[in-house]
């Protein structure tokens, strides 16, 4: 029993970051209908300007860095989305070029950090990194206690904001009728730019809460985009809070499954039991016909 | 207010309105009326913006309208209320009000023009907490007249709001806009199927062919000439 709560902890710890990671991806598409394959890229970003605050002569500790981290990719995602993403979206037959401009994006950074920062592996270790608390006989990992607690607190920063406030609300409602939204005198445009925004700026803090624990490559994405996507599609493709039930529930089952397996193949489970809900819940778990965030 | 001369709109190069005029005076009621097909949509929809318009000119108060992006129009105070209804489904009723009260002006008065739309639509009142999806198809309709109202309309487009509904619920509706009228003052356009109920609301009515416009009339005059009713209005229409 306490081994498996050994697993089982980190498991939602991690889980956390994740279900952050896939909540930006989820909203994104949620709203604009665009897979955005860059998204675990802007990730990489935001975990190499994390790594610069830190090691770059500001010494500034990545998690009092998540504000400015933030910013700078709301802005970043929303001159994205200005500048390529708003021409690609809307029109059925454009589904090619999103999968093309999105994937192409994603390149351009990963070779442009590579040409700036080299392949070699950076770290981010605060004074902390090592430290860890046990409560009763299970540890618990100072960094991944800090990284799960920021995620659930952007979390529900997020709900707030697409709850309460009024930008939020005529997101939520453009995702779910763009035209009906339209009606509304609600400018789709803006909506999908600061959506996009937003959904990048998430998954940029993500990637901050990663860097304490976490090596960083110009190709660290492809580690995580996979997990990104099977968590928005286990959650049910569009829904927001189906992406953080699924990025917990990925984090999970990594976890748990070395209790009785090697951590070498942790997401073969993760895989098994996405296909076993696809089977029986086609749209994922909290998919519905009617589209919702 | 509104003046449309020579429009012509359609889908992908095949027309669905071939060189529409069409006027619309400040306070004015109009119906739209027309088999399927005939373009009646279509007409709203290129008002709204969500249709382009292929020609021909859409002037609100002097203004001309085409360049506009269609939330722009919204912000001039013209408002449709789309066939099929269109309700956040996923959203409370309370929230889709609130989205119908996004338009600038409409802001403020959030709960002076709720209080509004439930003494129209009473049955609404006591489900404000329940998501649009679970109403009836009925509560639906109304829903999305009332969120139409929230934005203080000066030009209120109503694209058959009686479709798909028992003939009680959609008495219901139209009872629900005759309310409305009596204390608003807004211009109104209204497509619908039910000649008679619309014409009862309405000073003067279109009728459409094939993306244009077959006859203009008052409503008396319709429906004091026979032939007229007879070939416009339906079967049995005109008969006591």
């Amino acid at each position: 029993m306490v081994e498996f709560l050994q697993f089982l902890v980190p498991g939602i710890l991690i889980g956390g970051v994740y279900a952050l990671l896939a909540s930006g991806l989820g909203l994104i598409f949620g709203v604009m209908r665009v897979v955005n394959f860059a998204q675990a890229d802007f990730m990489m970003l935001a975990m190499y300007l994390s790594w610069a605050l830190f090691a770059g002569g500001f010494g500034l500790d990545p998690f009092l860095a998540v504000p400015a981290v933030f910013v700078v990719f709301l802005l970043l995602g929303m001159a994205v989305h200005w500048m390529f993403i708003r021409f690609v979206i809307g029109r059925r037959e454009n589904h090619d070029a999103q999968v093309i401009l999105t994937i192409g994006l994603g390149l351009i950074f990963q070779n442009l950090i590579l040409i700036r920062y080299s392949s070699e592996p950076r770290v981010v270790a605060p004074s902390y990194a090592n430290a860890g608390d046990f409560i009763g006989d299970i540890f618990i990992s100072r960094v991944r206690l800090y990284a799960f607690l920021l995620s659930v607190l952007v979390a529900a920063l997020l709900f707030l904001f697409l709850n309460r406030s009024r930008t939020g609300r005529a997101i939520r409602a453009a995702s779910e009728n763009w035209e009906a939204a339209t009606y509304m005198g609600i400018d789709i445009d803006r909506t999908n730019r600061i959506a996009f925004g937003v959904g990048v700026a998430l998954t940029a803090v993500g990637g901050s809460a990663l860097v304490t624990f976490q090596s960083i490559t110009p190709f660290v994405g492809f580690r995580f985009v996979v997990v990104m996507f099977a968590a928005v599609v286990l959650g049910g493709l569009g829904s927001v809070s189906g992406a953080f039930v699924g990025g917990v529930l990925i984090g999970i089952i990594q976890s748990v499954s070395q209790v009785w397996t090697s951590a070498a193949v942790k997401n073969v489970w993760v895989f098994a039991l996405f296909l076993l809900i696809l089977y029986v819940r086609p749209n994922g778990l909290f998919g519905k016909v009617q589209r919702a965030i | 207010m509104l003046e449309i001369s020579d429009l012509c709109a359609g889908y992908d190069g095949v027309p669905a309105l071939r060189s529409i005029d069409f006027r619309v005076g400040p306070q004015e009621h109009v119906a739209i009326l027309g088999p399927n097909g005939a373009g009646k949509t279509t007409l709203l929809k290129t008002i709204s913006g969500t249709v382009e318009a292929d020609s021909g000119s859409i002037g609100f108060d002097g203004e001309d309208l085409l360049p506009q992006a269609p939330h722009k129009r919204v912000e001039a105070g013209i408002v449709h209320v789309p066939q099929g209804r269109m309700i956040f489904a996923s959203m409370t009723v309370a929230d889709n009000l609130r989205l119908g009260s996004h338009r600038r002006v409409a802001r403020d008065r959030h709960d002076e023009r709720r209080e509004l739309v439930l003494e129209i639509f009473p049955a609404l009142a006591g489900m404000l907490g329940r998501d649009g999806g679970a109403l009836s198809g009925g509560q639906q309709q109304m829903l999305a007249v009332a969120r139409g109202v929230m934005a203080c309309p000066r030009l209120l487009m109503l694209d058959e709001p009686s479709m798909g509904l028992a003939p009680r619920a959609a008495d219901d509706i139209f009872e629900g806009i005759a309310r409305l009228l009596k204390s608003e003052t807004t211009a109104m356009i209204v497509v619908e199927q039910r000649a008679h109920e619309a014409l009862e609301v309405c000073d003067r009515a279109y009728v459409l062919e094939s993306g244009e416009v077959a006859l203009e009339a008052t409503n008396q005059e319709l429906l004091a000439d026979e032939t007229l009713a007879a070939t416009y209005l339906g079967s049995g229409a005109g008969s006591p």
